[in-house]
């Protein structure tokens, strides 16, 4: 790969990418400001190794493993110093009017953060970087019949958590 | 609602939040990880010198060695690196497993060259890199299955030979291992192992194997 103009093809990643990468990280961290750092770390270490994540089949997905990654490391350095919530035990997220820009259905997102930590994994991959069941077993370090099963999984819990309140909305 | 309205409404949500940062800041902030880099494999090198006093000693007391760990032994030639049970490193170990498996357990990214040669010596066509960059004279093996891998999971499923195995308590704490099978690598594929980052305590740690055509100049002889 051509090192002499690297930021070039990284730019175009990155404004095509950075979105759906931040999304799925925030799913799975529950904080936008976190998500957002965890994200541009990553997103700084994909260009600081852009000779080899550019032709990693998934880029994305290696960026979004890289901030989740980050993330670890930074809850293990933090957590004698800062008690840390349990996400799977969030009521809700976040209150009505606290999201940046105010248009992430607060429900939706308190339900994913709902989902035990794997399961949250798997639907940020499957569901919002769109990557087949192969791949997301290979970003996670599973097989692909336990991302079959965490994704089952996931989809019956927000069916169960989402859809009577949808239903009560739409009879009201 | 079924699953797939379900998904939908999902989906929609994705595009509803927006990464604010610019890519100049990206860029900026990459430029500083990669110097980090820098600084990591200048310390490496320092350190390789340190890590060949380690391998003297190993050679010199071969009791210390663990028993049995290397069972192809005694069908190799004296003085082969295959017949010493583990070439113990500071920055890595080189185990040959039974069925004639390889466990490179890495420490630190530290003397590629020696891995690449005692790898090489065991049989693995390999080229090792611990620089941040990849040996230009390797080329993917093909489009389909030029493939990279971090061992970030608790276990990841065979590449063309190579597997990734994890610390059975915790997938996210060294001392990362690999485990190559080269009688089960495609015919004229070789690997290519290079990293980013430092294993360790540092969250910067990425060990990257991909499949390339095997050669003299990127996988040796």
């Amino acid at each position: 790969m051509d090192m002499g103009s690297p930021s070039l093809d990284f730019a175009e990643f990155y404004r095509g990418a950075k979105d759906d990468c931040l999304f799925a990280v925030l799913v799975s961290v529950g904080d936008q400001d976190t998500a957002q750092d965890l994200v541009a770390e990553a997103f700084a270490r994909a260009w600081a190794s852009w000779s080899s994540v550019s032709r990693h089949p998934a880029p994305a997905a290696w960026v979004v493993r890289t901030a989740l990654n980050a993330g670890v490391s930074r809850w293990r350095r933090r957590r004698r110093e800062v008690p840390v919530p349990d996400l799977a035990l969030v009521a809700d997220w976040p209150a009505a009017g606290e999201t940046a820009d105010g248009s992430v259905d607060p429900r939706i997102m308190a339900a994913l953060l709902r989902l035990p930590a794997r399961q949250r994994q798997v639907v940020a991959l499957r569901l919002f970087l769109d990557l087949d069941t192969e791949c997301t077993a290979r970003v996670l370090g599973i097989a692909p019949g336990t991302v079959q099963a965490h994704l089952g999984r996931a989809i019956a819990a927000l069916r169960g958590d989402l859809v009577p309140t949808r239903q009560e909305e739409s009879q009201s | 609602m079924i699953d797939d309205e379900l998904i939908t409404v999902l989906r929609e949500q994705r595009g509803k939040v927006v990464m604010t940062t610019p890519v100049e800041q990206i860029i900026n902030r990459g430029h500083a990880v990669r110097n980090r880099h820098r600084v990591h494999g200048v310390v490496a090198a320092a350190g390789a010198a340190a890590a060949a006093v380690v391998v003297t000693v190993s050679v010199a007391l071969p009791a210390s060695r663990p028993a049995g760990s290397h069972p192809a032994a005694s069908h190799l030639p004296a003085g082969h690196p295959a017949n010493l049970p583990s070439a113990r490193l500071t920055a890595w170990t080189v185990t040959r497993l039974a069925g004639g498996s390889i466990r490179v357990t890495f420490r630190e990214a530290a003397d590629a060259a020696g891995l690449q040669r005692t790898l090489r010596a065991d049989g693995v066509p390999v080229s090792v890199t611990f620089t941040g960059q990849q040996n230009p004279a390797c080329q993917p093996y093909s489009a389909g299955t030029s493939q990279a891998f971090w061992p970030f999971g608790p276990s990841t499923g065979p590449l063309g030979g190579a597997r990734f195995i994890a610390n059975p308590k915790d997938a996210y704490t060294t001392p990362y291992a690999l485990v190559i099978d080269p009688s089960a690598l495609p015919s004229g594929a070789g690997l290519q192992i290079s990293t980013s980052g430092t294993p360790g305590p540092s969250d910067s740690f990425q060990l990257d194997v991909s499949l390339v055509q095997a050669s003299a100049q990127c996988t040796g002889g």
